[in-house]
């Protein structure tokens, strides 16, 4: 059931156009993320989902209401910003507790949604401490009780975890999603790491120019890009370019040598793709599917789990990460290496953009 | 709160009008020296005067030494305790917040009482009335001068430099000529600055060590002429207003506060 | 032996070179501390001891005792009196012209503008400040003839007199108000504009927003800043002296009086009153540094 509808919403800022042709459908308790670069228009949106800015065009709707000019002090709506905002003249509990306060909750019921926040946030003595006493990630835990405290029927989190070093950020991360899941509570979550978005998110609203280029689960978004755009944002990416050689048994040429996709192809013989290939997907020897293809190893990096290794096969480098073992025999530069790949590993595009 | 509300704008043209009016209400009772007539009679004898030139030089002077002086004691500070020091930081601050502490009319009374009596009489000749004076009015520049110089080394991290400086080989005369002050420049030109604007129109100091300065003379003038004070007032103030725009080009992207233009803060 | 000695011989140097770095630098700090001692610290000192102590050079409380006679106590409460009116009222035409040009949403020039004529104004104190306002409301001044043409009214005849405590306090005024608007505009700026919206979020209005957020955010720069402009006013001297000759009894003005020519026939006692002054200018100074300390805690 459609709790959060956008449809159709556009926003002019004077002659630039940040967000265009935006629709969206949010299932009640869905976890949402948009994700892009900078300048696509996600945090935008997220504005005018929250009230801070008007659509110029375009409808929102949450539950059964049209809040798309209704102003932010009225829609109920949580949000988490990238800089905490928290009131530095306010305690913890102060900043947890006002916007009841500010709804006119009587004081005993306040200290108690306050103390069952804390509880769910892991700080249960902090109520007594000020915002600069504390570090970024407790501070942005406490700005999320804040936001959660009033029971609204929406949570926007606009780059949260931006802010953060690296570990503490993995660590709210999971936290987010935890709180999310055992509050039910529809969620909005914009970032630009695509790791955050894939880990966390049921479904993900890549955006790329204030369009949106895809919408879909992380498992689809990764293996799945409609677009050149989805493709090689999200992941590490391999493009190879061929052209058609048997649309009907998806056989394509790539520098005179045959790559089987293994399923029929909708262009016709002799046009140019791309075939897509992720570097997990690309094995040393030829025991890993009927594609192969030979090059020079020009570097290799250790980074621990996986080990990354670019190939050098001619017109193209290409990036493999192999999974780490102990009796891994680390290949080294200069040397040559044939890799192979299963059919199914391709992902077939063409050259103006549009997935198969 | 809507963007430029009727409140903001009512604001803005009060406080245009308590800054406006005075200096056009002097600008244009300067004009009428001569009766009936629109005139710059009144600046004119303002001018020819003797003494005006006389207390004007005189003020300028002492203005150039004390900025001489000023410099000469706060930059080394400033220099040694970013660099050095830390821990002497808190008390070179307290030491320069004290001429708030002792405003004019008390520092002079106790000037008066120190240096007018040997062994250190300094009252006595007018060479030595001028260094008390000079002194007197490094005192009142210190706080700003100070806090020009500091936050000009804050802003261009004088540490590491002098640091980068050392590992590629330079020897102090280079670093403190070729580092340092280039890149000090700006600091000290808006400390310059403002000291030039709080000496030249100085009464306190110059008054009650009976020194002929602009400030005094200014003083007398009031009580004997009506038009000629106010053709000097707004000299007076467009100097000033030229003083602060050179600091505030000086320090383009800078606040005031960091300019030291506003208070001890 | 021979490696030993080469083993120990960078150390020596080295703490040589430290040593001499940090004498260069008492070296280098030298000339400040001697001037702040010789020409700041001896002369409050000497206020200080002249205090305390009688003709005849012995020590005596009767100076500060002194300080209670009516005289006095009239000069402390006009000082009081004028500082505390033009810092609440500075302080305040200039948090709303701040206001205006901040938070108000008034373009960036008119900012500007008022920004550099700000820094001008309040730097404008003294003689030339005295000569225009009597240029402009004294008894031939510019408004008080146009008043007087175009409208009829007698601003002297009605009661007004610049030459009076209203009138210092008017002139006061165009330098403390000013000040407040150098000095708390970059405390609103620091209001980010994400604890509006955050608290619009939790269901704030406006005024629940100045009530509980800014306003509190903003206390201590505003009372400090004031505390300051009282500061400021007190220790005044030249505008007061330029405008009203020294009818004005305030501290200043009869400290003036006290070391031209001993108008209350004891030296002590002037040295107790500027030392008076001086504890107030203390409290003053203290109590906007520690206030300006805990804004710039919070607006981090």
């Amino acid at each position: 059931m459609t709790f959060l509808e956008l449809t159709n919403i556009r926003k002019d800022f004077g002659p630039v156009t940040a967000v265009d042709a935006f629709n969206l459908q949010v299932t009640g308790g869905e976890f949402i993320s948009f994700l892009g670069p900078s300048g696509c228009g996600k945090t935008t949106t997220l504005r005018m989902i929250a009230g801070f800015e008007k659509p110029t065009a375009g409808q929102i709707k949450i539950g059964n209401n049209d809040v798309t000019f209704a102003p932010p002090n009225q829609r109920n709506i949580g949000m988490v910003f990238q800089s905490y905002a928290l009131f530095p003249n306010m305690t913890v509990a102060g900043n947890i507790g006002f916007g009841l306060k500010i709804a006119g909750t009587p004081q005993n019921d306040i200290k108690q949604r306050v103390d069952e926040m804390l509880a769910l946030i892991h700080l249960p003595n902090f109520g007594d401490r000020y915002p600069y006493q504390l570090s970024g990630g407790q501070q942005q835990r406490v700005a999320l009780a804040r936001a959660l405290a009033i029971r609204p029927q929406l949570l926007l989190l606009d780059e949260p975890l931006s802010a953060l070093d690296a570990k503490i950020r993995l660590e709210l991360r999971s936290e987010i999603r935890r709180i999310q899941q055992e509050l039910g509570i529809t969620t909005i979550y914009v970032t630009h790491d695509q790791e955050e978005a894939l880990s966390l998110s049921d479904r993900i609203v890549v955006m790329n120019k204030g369009k949106v280029e895809q919408v879909g689960t992380p498992f689809e978004i990764y293996n799945y890009p409609q677009t050149q755009f989805v493709a090689s944002f999200v992941g590490m990416l391999n493009q190879l370019h061929c052209t058609v050689a048997n649309a009907a048994q998806g056989v394509l040429l790539y520098q005179n040598q045959p790559i089987n996709t293994g399923a029929a192809l909708a262009y016709a013989d002799g046009t140019a793709v791309n075939v897509l290939l992720r570097p997990e997907e690309l094995h040393f020897g030829n025991g890993h599917g009927d594609n192969q293809l030979t090059g020079r190893i020009e570097t290799v990096s250790f980074l621990g789990a996986t080990v990354r290794v670019q190939l050098n096969i001619g017109d193209t480098t290409l990036t493999m990460d192999v999974q780490n073992e102990r009796q891994l025999e680390l290949p080294r530069a200069g040397q040559t290496q044939v890799v192979s790949f299963p059919p199914h590993a391709c992902w077939v595009m063409s050259h103006n953009g549009s997935g198969q | 709160m809507k963007k430029g509300s009727l409140w903001s704008w009512f604001w803005v043209a009060l406080g245009a009008i308590y800054l406006l009016l005075p200096l056009t209400g002097t600008f244009i009772f300067s004009l009428r020296a001569k009766k009936d007539t629109l005139s710059f009679v009144a600046y004119q004898n303002a001018f020819s005067d003797p003494k005006f030139l006389e207390s004007f030089g005189f003020s300028v002077l002492m203005a150039l030494l004390t900025i001489i002086v000023s410099l000469l004691i706060t930059v080394p500070t400033a220099y040694w305790v970013q660099l050095r020091l830390p821990r002497l930081r808190p008390v070179v601050e307290l030491l320069t917040l004290l001429p708030f502490v002792i405003p004019a009319v008390v520092l002079v009374f106790g000037l008066i009482r120190i240096y007018s009596r040997p062994p250190l009489a300094l009252t006595g000749s007018s060479f030595t009335s001028n260094i008390l004076l000079i002194a007197g009015y490094t005192v009142l520049s210190l706080p700003y001068m100070y806090r020009a110089v500091d936050n000009g080394l804050r802003t261009i991290d004088i540490r590491t430099l002098t640091e980068a400086a050392q590992s590629l080989g330079a020897g102090w005369p280079t670093i403190i000529l070729q580092v340092i002050f280039p890149n000090l420049r700006g600091a000290l030109l808006s400390g310059a600055f403002l000291t030039f604007a709080i000496v030249i129109g100085e009464l306190v100091l110059a008054a009650f060590l009976a020194r002929p300065a602009f400030g005094p003379y200014l003083a007398l003038l009031g009580q004997n002429r009506a038009y000629e004070p106010a053709a000097l007032a707004i000299v007076s103030f467009a100097l000033t207003w030229a003083c602060v725009g050179l600091i505030q080009f000086l320090g383009r992207g800078k606040t005031d506060r960091d300019r030291g233009l506003a208070g001890p803060g | 032996m021979a490696q030993i000695a080469q083993k120990d011989a960078p150390r020596p140097v080295m703490a040589g070179l430290k040593r001499a770095n940090i004498s260069w630098a008492w070296l280098g700090v030298a000339p400040f501390f001697l001037f702040a001692f010789a020409f700041m610290i001896l002369p409050a000192l000497s206020l200080f001891t002249g205090s305390f102590v009688d003709r005849q050079g012995s020590f005596t409380l009767d100076n500060i005792i002194g300080l209670s006679q009516p005289f006095i106590l009239n000069a402390y409460w006009l000082s009081i009196k004028i500082s505390l009116v033009t810092a609440i009222a500075g302080g305040l035409l200039g948090f709303f012209l701040a206001y205006a040009v901040t938070v108000g949403g008034l373009p960036l020039p008119i900012r500007n503008v008022l920004m550099t004529f700000s820094g001008v104004a309040s730097n404008f104190a003294g003689v030339p400040l005295a000569f225009a306002f009597i240029a402009t409301l004294g008894r031939v001044g510019f408004v008080t003839v146009l008043l007087k043409s175009l409208l009829g009214i007698n601003i002297y005849d009605a009661g007004f007199n610049l030459y009076s405590f209203t009138g210092l306090s008017l002139t006061y005024m165009y330098f403390q108000f000013p000040l407040m608007v150098l000095i708390i505009t970059p405390a609103l700026d620091g209001l980010k504009r994400e604890w509006r919206e955050a608290a619009e979020n939790l269901g704030a209005s406006n005024w629940h927003y100045w009530r509980y957020v800014a306003l509190p955010i903003l206390l201590p720069s505003l009372l400090g800043t004031m505390i300051l402009l009282f500061g400021n006013s007190f220790g005044a001297y030249a505008t007061a002296f330029a405008l009203t000759g020294g009818s004005l009894n305030l501290v200043p003005i009869v400290i003036g009086a006290q070391i031209r020519g001993d108008v209350l026939n004891n030296p002590g006692l002037g040295y107790a009153l500027a030392l008076g002054m001086v504890v107030v200018m203390a409290i003053s100074i203290a109590g906007y540094t520690a206030l300006q300390r805990k804004t710039e805690r919070w607006l981090r």
